[in-house]
């Protein structure tokens, strides 16, 4: 079914896997000046994904191509940075989705069920001008579209019918994007325990790389001291509200209160927040504060509730465009922050 | 407690000392966590597991609980604290409760008063009171025949959904009456078992027809060579689609004034074999219904076909529920199983009693209801004796005191 020039395609199947280890391919032969070729391709990927964010496909030989996939993976699992793992996952899936949506259905229906396992018929139905290749087991779509955001792919605006998901060729390719993206996030995040000594010198230029294109490690935590003005709308409306003496609903209590615990207001500080409130209540604010904190009860300490919760429950309060950006109210307040102290977003090369 | 609590525990405990046929019992019953609400200061026992069946009546036996639930999730250890249970799966589970339903008859014995300052209104409560905006507000709902019927059909549109378009086994597919104003659907599922909560959220906004945009499904408007023509979805096409095109044919009238259909438009495509009409590309074919016009018939198509569940049930995959074969203390009904073939002549009035014999009581208020095929009511300041099944639910109610 599939050819080696497929395998160089999309390094990350298992039968790329297989076709490495069946070459017989061993750590300690790396160094070998047969290999150079290979190591180079492998820290071009890795260059490409933190350069430009994608990878390129314009490869000289096959078996480099294929060789060279895990060795970036193995670098990069030495390197042991995340957001640069993450950068080269998405880099790469991009990579494969751009390839995929010019395959066959026979290719993209044998990648889907033979690498990720997912149960797909093909169809060959047009029902008002769109044709659908495929259809998709409910679980499977579900597992990758709910990464994906346009309404498009919400189940809603899908046509069902059996538990089976009809997509288009494209959009097959793009649900696997995700699938990729995951399992070389995955693959990436289990380093061998010591750096073989061949690649020492490539894992220090891996480093000096992520260092070129990401920064330096920026470690940036959240604001010591809460900064109001890096709030989102829907908070900042919460407190606006209690301190005009409006009633605040039970949701939009506890999502203030979680979101100040989360980015580090003392209990004290929260509990004077809730002082405007017409019904406030020392004793029983300072008991759920405690109970949010995980200080109380069930011990669990609270996250703040995702976005798509407070839309549904009246919270959401003229979202903008930092808010189509993220998922929660926290992620708004990383961003804000590192932006208001300019510390993060732009990542220019040093 | 109350004397009304009391005697409703009292008799609480007598139906389960009797009660020996054992319990309705979900899939893998001693990998859930059962939780009980006891009549004493509305207190929850939560983290409990059982073994053995037996040995759960014997705590039920023990506690005498208002409400028995037990958790749609299987844990590894159902006892552990909630971040250490070690969570399996969940069946999905759909909660259709004449609470979250706008049903005309509310005014009529639904009445709800404002905790904070007191002022009082009629049919279900709003979300803040309309007066000092506070949301703390005490609801006094009824049982009604009208509230449950349309329960019922919520119900019925949401198995057909599920069948058809999710390709749910019907013998997967469970109903219960929840012994008061609803009906629950339980999903024993391998594949859906598994999925997390936003996948479940996604799976109820579609029942809900939540965020469904008909342009998305090619309801478009496509121009070649100078002229227009309107493009959409046919009947008979599978899971929306279908469903919204056949849906349009019920809000033709009333509805579709609202849109702004005229008379003659209605009339139109009301003449039509709605079938044949909408099996072929028709959107372009009634003359001065536009684009705008055909999707907002459609949105409306797709509301009325919709299932009303509350989606936090179905999201949450933590959830307690009601445990089959228990009593509502609402109600002093029996939380049951229905058969799904005779789902439409189930009579939640006459098949969930519990209680039998008779008993006085002194009833406050009451508005009429019917219960084991008898009327009862309205009461006003009486004392009167009654079968228990109607005395008790006038107990639970809180609209009667015990006599004697």
């Amino acid at each position: 079914m599939l050819t080696r020039a497929d395998l160089a395609k999309y390094p990350f199947l298992a039968e790329a896997s297989d076709y490495v280890r069946e070459l017989g391919f061993s750590i300690d032969e790396i160094a070998a000046p047969e290999f150079g070729p290979v190591l180079d391709r492998a820290e071009k990927r890795l260059e490409e994904a933190l350069s430009k964010g994608q990878v390129s496909n314009d490869s000289i030989s096959e078996s480099t191509e294929i060789l060279s996939f895990p060795v970036s993976n193995l670098i990069l699992g030495l390197v042991g940075e995340e957001r640069a793992r993450r950068r080269f996952a998405l880099a790469e899936a991009k990579r494969a989705y751009e390839l995929l949506r010019q395959e066959t259905p026979e290719k993209i229906e044998h990648i889907a069920s033979k690498t990720f396992g997912w149960k797909l018929k093909r169809l060959d139905v047009r029902l008002v001008r769109r044709f659908y290749d495929f259809a998709v087991n409910l679980t499977d779509y579900l597992h990758n579209s709910i990464h994906l955001r346009e309404p498009r792919w919400s189940l809603s605006n899908r046509v069902m019918d059996q538990g089976f998901v009809y997509v288009t060729r494209e959009e097959a390719a793009r649900l696997i994007e995700e699938e990729v993206r995951a399992r070389i996030l995955e693959r990436s995040s289990k380093p061998p325990g010591e750096i073989p000594r061949q690649l020492g010198s490539r894992v220090e230029r891996a480093r000096g790389l992520v260092i070129k294109w990401l920064g330096v490690p920026a470690h940036y935590e959240l604001p010591s001291v809460p900064m109001p003005e890096a709030m989102p709308p829907c908070v900042r409306h919460l407190i606006d509200s209690l301190n005009e003496g409006k009633n605040v609903q039970h949701m939009g209590r506890f999502t203030l209160a979680s979101f100040l615990l989360n980015i580090g207001t003392g209990e004290e500080e929260i509990v004077k927040a809730f002082k405007p409130a017409t019904d406030f209540s020392e004793r029983m604010t300072r008991y759920q504060v405690e109970h949010i904190g995980g200080r109380r009860g069930g011990r669990t300490k609270y996250t703040c509730p995702m976005c798509t919760t407070l839309k549904t429950h009246g919270v959401c309060y003229k979202p903008d465009e930092l808010c189509d950006t993220i998922r929660n109210p926290l992620s708004y307040y990383k961003k804000k922050s590192r932006i208001l102290t300019n510390k993060g977003l732009k990542r220019e090369p040093s | 407690m109350n004397p009304a609590e009391q005697l409703i525990r009292q008799k609480f405990l007598q139906y389960y000392l009797a009660h020996n046929k054992g319990f309705y019992l979900p899939p893998s019953p001693e990998e859930r966590e059962y939780g009980f609400l006891l009549f004493k200061e509305k207190f929850m026992v939560r983290h409990r597991a059982f073994r053995d069946p037996s040995l759960l009546l014997a705590a039920i036996r023990d506690l005498v609980p208002a409400h028995i639930y037990f958790s749609t999730a299987y844990y590894q250890q159902p006892t552990a604290p909630m971040d250490e249970k070690g969570w399996k799966r969940a069946d999905l589970v759909f909660d259709i409760d004449a609470d979250h339903l706008d049903t005309p008859c509310k005014p009529e014995h639904d009445t709800w008063k404002c905790k904070s300052c007191g002022i009082l209104g009629k049919g279900g409560a709003p979300k803040v009171c309309p007066k000092c905006k506070n949301d703390r507000l005490e609801e006094q709902t009824w049982l009604c025949a009208q509230c449950l019927q349309h329960a019922k059909e919520e119900t019925s549109k949401l198995l057909e959904i599920l069948y058809s378009d999710f390709g749910v086994d019907p013998s997967d597919t469970h109903v219960f009456f929840s012994g008061h104003r609803g009906y629950h659907v339980h999903v024993y599922s391998n594949d859906l078992g598994l999925v997390g909560e936003e996948e479940r959220r996604e799976i109820a906004n579609y029942v809900l027809g939540q965020g469904l945009e008909p342009e998305l499904h090619e309801l478009e408007e496509l121009k070649s060579g100078g002229t227009t023509v309107i493009e959409g979805p046919q009947i008979g096409q599978p899971g929306w689609r279908g469903r919204m095109v056949a849906g349009i044919y019920d809000v033709l009238g009333e509805e579709g004034e609202q849109v702004g259909l005229s008379a003659a438009q209605t009339r139109t495509l009301m003449a039509q074999d709605r079938d044949k009409l909408f099996g072929r590309p028709f959107w372009s074919s009634v003359k001065g219904i536009g684009l705008t016009t055909w999707k907002a018939l459609s949105s409306k198509a797709v509301e009325k076909r919709s299932a009303k569940i509350d989606s936090v049930v179905t999201t949450d995959v933590h959830r307690l529920i009601r445990l089959p074969g228990t009593l509502n203390g609402h109600t002093g009904l029996m939380a049951m199983k229905v058969q799904k073939e005779r789902f439409d002549e189930f009579d939640p009035f006459n098949e969930s009693l519990a209680f039998y014999g008779n008993m006085k009581v002194r009833v406050k208020d009451s508005p009429q209801f019917e219960l084991g095929h008898r009327q009862f009511g309205p009461y006003q300041n009486e004392e009167i004796e009654l079968p228990s099944y109607a005395a008790m639910l006038l107990l639970c109610k809180r609209r009667a005191e015990p006599l004697g």
